[in-house]
């Protein structure tokens, strides 16, 4: 048994210690919004917050996460920067088909939070995330609004 | 991906039901009618919880609402809710919210009352004329446009109709607006949620409701918050992938790495897999524990294949332009454009220009991998499917099963792009025929190296294009040769059965330009991989050899590019509009920065013109970068600007992307890209600021725009490249050694 800290709530669960904590989320916990892109952490579908910063999760064994906090795209309106980002994706209708925007809010909202308001080059640096719709103009408008800028 | 749409079974001779006979009832419930089917909390939340404009976290009311079904599309709850459902496939687009706008506009209703839902594939659900749904093409605005107008008017009238029974008035003297029917006279009203129920149970009207004006929309027009977007912030969207029903268990697959290849033996269930199914040109591996677990069994397979060594050698990105030179030198080639004498045209030139363009095969990658969900029984089948094509989907698993259309039930998901990828069904029959044969639910998903070494390409294609140009710069003689696989020679053979494939050639004939003589050659290239459907499909090829031969015949010409095209263009006076729009937005004709760089580019496709000003420069480790984008288009009609816009940045970037690095090469039957670390995305410090103007009048039928902002992206990077360093592009990718 693993106990994980996900959303603020306690998880046991009982899997292949080796198994990546995506997996864990997704098909354990039924935590859906994570998303598989690539398993080799080069698209950022993944993101979640572990320990205070983003980390993508396709790789990461679920042991490395025991006891740690993590927080899912479905927890993060329970913190104020990652209601802003929420809100600013709907203001902005940031999202196209919405698969890869989970993962660019968690890795937004982490940004902004070390960053209150990033520049453009900062953005561009914090935000690896791949979107295949090309979302990006407006992901970076987002980020801005978000900040209040 | 194109006009005539791929894979559906044509429902010919069955009664469209959109007007509503036959379809009103009444349902009590929480808001779920009938054929939108519980899948758990996965159904409910798929289903039922995309409401215009909701924040984030939004919570429900816990009281039951009363729900009537006006006709198959409309369902109004007793809270005054609006649900519409649309027949179209999101992927990205935003089509169920623009065909619900498009419905609610003579609904007569607001628009923050407005949720959708994509409903299970059914013939109640097809198109009205063509009997069939499938989403691609850029086709669904353009052919539900008009029905969509019919549907709402006429569940307008039934309300009306329901109203004049209330109030015991004539309906003449009742109007309809913002989901109240008023009385003229008396200034008595009823909302549509009372009046819902009673609206359910009477016949639809037999004559044609009337129609507003164009001049008259009050929500055509506008940029309305797409009710999916409030999903998509909080994880609640549902795609393909996050299908989860009772019992299910989670498959992965090894597919055959050469096409053609075929499993010599079943493998044996390796420890730790609950089953191993032998699909003959691949195998896939069972776990009941998680994707993952699957994924590292199949990994871990040894299978022998079977594969013929003629294939393999075939299989082979040197081979197959070997195989192209050849028919590019020799032919068969088919005359795909005669107009006017090619040798009398060229006499008249003084200048030519000659060039051998190429683009390579690429994948669709789309961010959501192939995936499907299905539980098949002796007497059902249910599917849980990312999909483009519904009923092709249903049709696959009738066949598959024995079962009939009533006892296969396919459930829409969110797809996570669909790029044209999504109206195959490959991964839907492996699904189908993993979950009869284990007898239990199951969820098959790919890897990304299996998307990306499996999938249906976007073609390659080499055009040789000789252009002759008199004294003036006029173009006398345009002679083009393009040999590329074709699309429609898998899809539907009987389509080229005289040589010819419209989508290998769409964009390279009927051009809007102003020529003499021309003479355009088209050769079927057969290659063990399989080619398919990718956004903007021909043109994406196509456009981008004309837009950089006129570029060059302007530099030849000694004129500006813009201008050129202005003087060439006189009989296409839309793509003057987007063509003279764009440059003002980019500042054409003032000098850019030093060290930047503009091209342009246009170009008319399913339905939309589109014309893009790119704008580059060197940063500081030499290499390109595409500093802005401006666009401008014209599709005519437009339902929601915003979401045009969002269509018009997506193209862009996907066609940028493609331009710089995009394509997939392969080595004696093995494919070279295989994930994201060597397929390379565009991302957030690639991406240019990208300014869009959407100028389209309701003057002009609406226009597709999924795809026409792909095709202008390469050509004007291209130019653009050619404006900076002197150098023509002829060969994609321009990065990566294409």
């Amino acid at each position: 048994m693993i106990t994980l800290n996900v959303n603020g709530q306690t998880k046991q669960v009982n899997v292949d210690p080796a198994t990546p904590l995506l997996w864990v989320l997704r098909d354990v916990l039924g935590l859906t919004g994570t998303k598989y892109g690539c398993g080799i952490e080069e698209c950022g579908a993944c993101t979640v917050w572990i320990e205070g910063g983003a980390e993508k999760t396709c790789q990461m064994r679920v042991s490395d996460a025991a006891g740690k906090p993590i927080v899912t795209i479905e927890g993060i309106a329970s913190t104020p920067i990652g209601k802003a980002v929420q809100q600013a994706w709907i203001d902005l209708q940031v999202p196209q088909c919405g698969y890869c925007q989970s993962g660019m809010i968690m890795a937004a909202a982490n940004l902004l939070r070390r960053t209150p308001k990033p520049t453009d080059a900062q953005i561009d640096a914090a935000m690896s995330n791949i979107c295949a719709c090309g979302t990006y103009t407006r992901v970076r408008a987002g980020i801005h609004r978000a900040a209040g800028q | 991906m194109n006009d005539m749409m791929i894979g559906s079974a044509s429902r010919l001779g069955r009664r469209a039901l959109f007007t509503g006979a036959a379809a009103g009832g009444l349902v009590v419930g929480f808001g779920r009618p009938p054929e939108a089917l519980a899948v758990g909390p996965l159904g409910a939340a798929h289903q039922g919880a995309m409401t215009g404009g909701a924040a984030p976290g939004a919570t429900v009311a816990a009281a039951p609402v009363t729900t009537a079904t006006v006709n198959v599309w409309v369902v109004i709850g007793s809270d005054e809710s609006v649900k519409i459902y649309g027949a179209g496939a999101e992927m990205g687009q935003g089509i169920i919210s623009g065909m619900a706008q498009v419905l609610a506009e003579e609904l007569k209703v607001a628009w923050f009352r407005v949720t959708t839902a994509q409903p299970d594939a059914a013939p109640k659900y097809d198109h009205p004329v063509s009997h069939r749904r499938f989403t691609g093409g850029s086709n669904n605005i353009r052919s539900w446009f008009q029905p969509l107008l019919k549907i709402g008017a006429t569940a307008r009238e039934m309300l009306i109709a329901a109203a004049a029974i209330q109030l015991n008035e004539p309906a003449s003297g009742l109007k309809a607006a913002n989901g109240v029917v008023t009385s003229v006279s008396t200034g008595r009203s009823l909302t549509y949620g009372a009046l819902a129920p009673i609206a359910a149970g009477l016949t639809p009207p037999a004559s044609p409701p009337i129609l507003s004006a164009a001049s008259g929309y009050s929500l055509i027009g506008l940029p309305v918050k797409r009710p999916d977007i409030a999903l998509k912030v909080n994880g609640n969207a549902k795609f393909g992938i996050d299908a989860m029903v009772p019992g299910m268990v989670f498959a992965a697959i090894k597919q055959c790495p050469v096409f053609g290849g075929t499993v010599a033996a079943t493998p044996a269930v390796p420890a730790g897999a609950m089953a191993v199914v032998n699909l003959g040109n691949a195998v896939a591996v069972v776990s009941t524990e998680s994707t993952w677990k699957a994924f590292q069994l199949a990994r871990g397979l040894a299978v022998s294949w079977t594969i013929p060594p003629a294939t393999r050698a075939a299989q082979d990105s040197q081979a197959m332009r070997a195989a192209a030179n050849a028919i590019m030198a020799n032919g068969p080639v088919t005359q795909a454009e005669k107009i006017g004498d090619l040798a009398a045209g060229m006499a008249l030139a003084k200048n030519t220009i000659s060039r051998t363009y190429s683009l390579p095969f690429t994948a669709h990658a789309t961010m959501e991998v192939m995936t499907c969900t299905a539980a098949v029984t002796a007497t059902s089948c249910e599917i849980w499917v990312p999909t483009q094509a519904p009923d092709a989907c249903q049709a696959k698993a009738m066949a598959l099963t024995g079962l009939t259309a009533a006892q296969v039930t396919v459930h829409s998901m969110f797809m996570g792009g669909g790029l044209g990828r999504k109206g195959e069904t490959d991964y839907v029959v492996q699904a189908v025929t993993i979950a009869k044969q284990i007898g239990q639910p199951v969820k098959l998903t790919w890897s990304r190296e299996e998307e990306l070494t499996h999938d249906f390409y976007r073609p390659m294609a080499i055009s040789k294009l000789t252009v002759g140009l008199n004294g003036s710069g006029d173009i006398v003689g345009w002679n083009n040769r393009i040999v590329s696989p074709s699309i429609l020679a898998r899809v539907f053979p009987a389509a080229v059965a005289g040589g010819l494939d419209s989508q290998s050639t769409d964009g390279a004939i009927g051009l809007p330009y102003t020529m003499g003589a021309r003479f355009v050659e088209y050769g079927i290239l057969t290659t063990p991989v399989p080619v398919g459907f990718w956004r903007s499909v021909g043109n994406s090829l196509n456009t981008f050899v004309v837009e950089t031969a006129i570029d060059e015949a302007a530099a030849v010409a000694g004129m500006d590019p813009l201008a050129y095209r202005q003087k060439l263009l006189t009989s296409s006076p839309r793509l003057l509009g987007v063509l003279a729009k764009a440059a003002a937005m980019a500042g054409w004709g003032t000098k850019p920065a030093a060290g930047h760089a503009r091209g342009i580019a246009c170009r008319f496709s399913f339905g939309s013109y589109v014309a893009e000003v790119v704008e580059i420069a060197t940063n500081a480790a030499g290499q390109v970068q595409v500093v802005r984008v401006d666009c401008a288009v014209d599709c005519g009609t437009t339902v929601n600007p915003d979401s045009v816009a969002a269509q018009m940045q997506s193209s862009i970037i996907q066609g940028l992307a493609t331009a710089l690095w995009g394509k997939i090469t392969w080595q004696n039957g093995v494919a070279d890209q295989q994930n994201f670390d060597t397929f390379r995305m565009m991302r957030m410090r690639d991406a240019p600021a990208i300014n869009v103007q959407v100028i389209g009048s309701t003057a002009n039928p609406p226009g597709g725009v999924g795809e026409p902002g792909l095709p202008p992206a390469a050509p004007a990077l291209a130019n653009a490249y050619f404006a900076l360093t002197g150098k023509r592009v002829t060969s994609l990718p321009m990065f990566g050694g294409g």
